[in-house]
């Protein structure tokens, strides 16, 4: 999570994010019952994405996808996450390597299907990649 | 026809297409000015080859030169076309209306640019837009449908 973004105040979708992580965790048998609960409690109450990330602190991946608005676009952070070059990705995706900069600057706002076609590649959802 | 020539050569293959026609517009007049063809043929190859080898190079101006532009290019492109039509749409109604205005015989290439750029702007509605507005959901299911404004 960002920096500095952690004390802008978390939606309720962004809580329900959490909850939906936490509860994957606890079908993955990553939390005991009790651990579950005690961090369901605090994800509800959290009023701050600093909350929130401490809520869900020690959970494995997916809870990066809780960001504040305004955030980087996370395509950036899939490709370098997966140490692919911007070359390699735009060579995957059928697109100019122009227009993989301009996504991950936020410059430019993909069509569907392209946008589809990017969370596929990096199996995450549209919402997860682009809200 | 274009789709037989390699991408990379389309654009090259047009602008060979234009020049020469320029050239031969000027030998076929057959002035004192006729040298003038030569000098296009010899422009025309050279810009071709410039073009050739710009389609070949990695940026946006390349993707476009060598006719393998994805879908924000194509997007570009897009509106740089609309922007130059709004300005010789524009252009034309000025030059059009100046000459009106001082009576001068110049006026009807302006009233011929202005009308085909009209007329090309209804073309693009009714074959992109209006014709695709289709039936209203309440025709599908044979419910009454209101009129917006009641009288």
């Amino acid at each position: 999570m960002n920096e500095g973004l952690g004390g802008l105040r978390a939606s309720d979708a962004d809580r329900e994010q959490a909850v939906e992580v936490l509860k994957a965790a606890f079908v993955q048998d990553r939390l005991a019952k009790a651990e579950f609960e005690a961090h369901v409690g605090r994800a509800l109450a959290s009023r701050t994405y600093a909350e929130l990330a401490a809520a869900t602190a020690g959970i494995p991946a997916p809870l990066s996808t809780v960001q504040p608005p305004g955030a980087p676009s996370t395509m950036a952070e899939q490709r370098t996450r997966r140490k692919i070059s911007q070359a390699e990705l735009a060579e995957a995706l059928g697109v100019s390597r122009q227009t993989v900069i301009s996504i991950e600057n936020g410059r430019y706002t993909p069509s569907l299907p392209l946008a589809f076609t990017i969370a596929r590649f990096f199996g995450q959802t549209v919402d997860g990649m682009f809200a | 026809m274009m789709t037989f020539i390699p991408p990379r050569l389309r654009k090259p293959a047009v602008y060979v297409l234009a020049g020469l026609l320029f050239a031969a517009a000027w030998l076929v007049q057959g002035g004192h000015l006729w040298f003038v063809s030569i000098m296009a043929v010899i422009g025309t190859a050279a810009g071709a080859v410039r073009l050739y080898r710009l389609g070949g190079t990695d940026t946006d101006e390349g993707a476009r030169a060598g006719s393998r532009t994805d879908e924000r290019q194509q997007l570009v492109s897009l509106r740089s076309r609309a922007l130059a039509c709004n300005l010789a749409a524009a252009t034309s109604f000025l030059g059009l209306t100046a000459a009106i205005a001082v009576k001068a015989a110049w006026g009807w290439p302006f009233l011929v640019t202005f009308l085909i750029t009209g007329y090309g702007y209804l073309l693009g509605l009714g074959n992109y837009g209006v014709a695709e507005e289709g039936t209203p959901d309440d025709a599908d299911t044979g419910r009454q449908t209101r009129p917006p404004v009641r009288s």
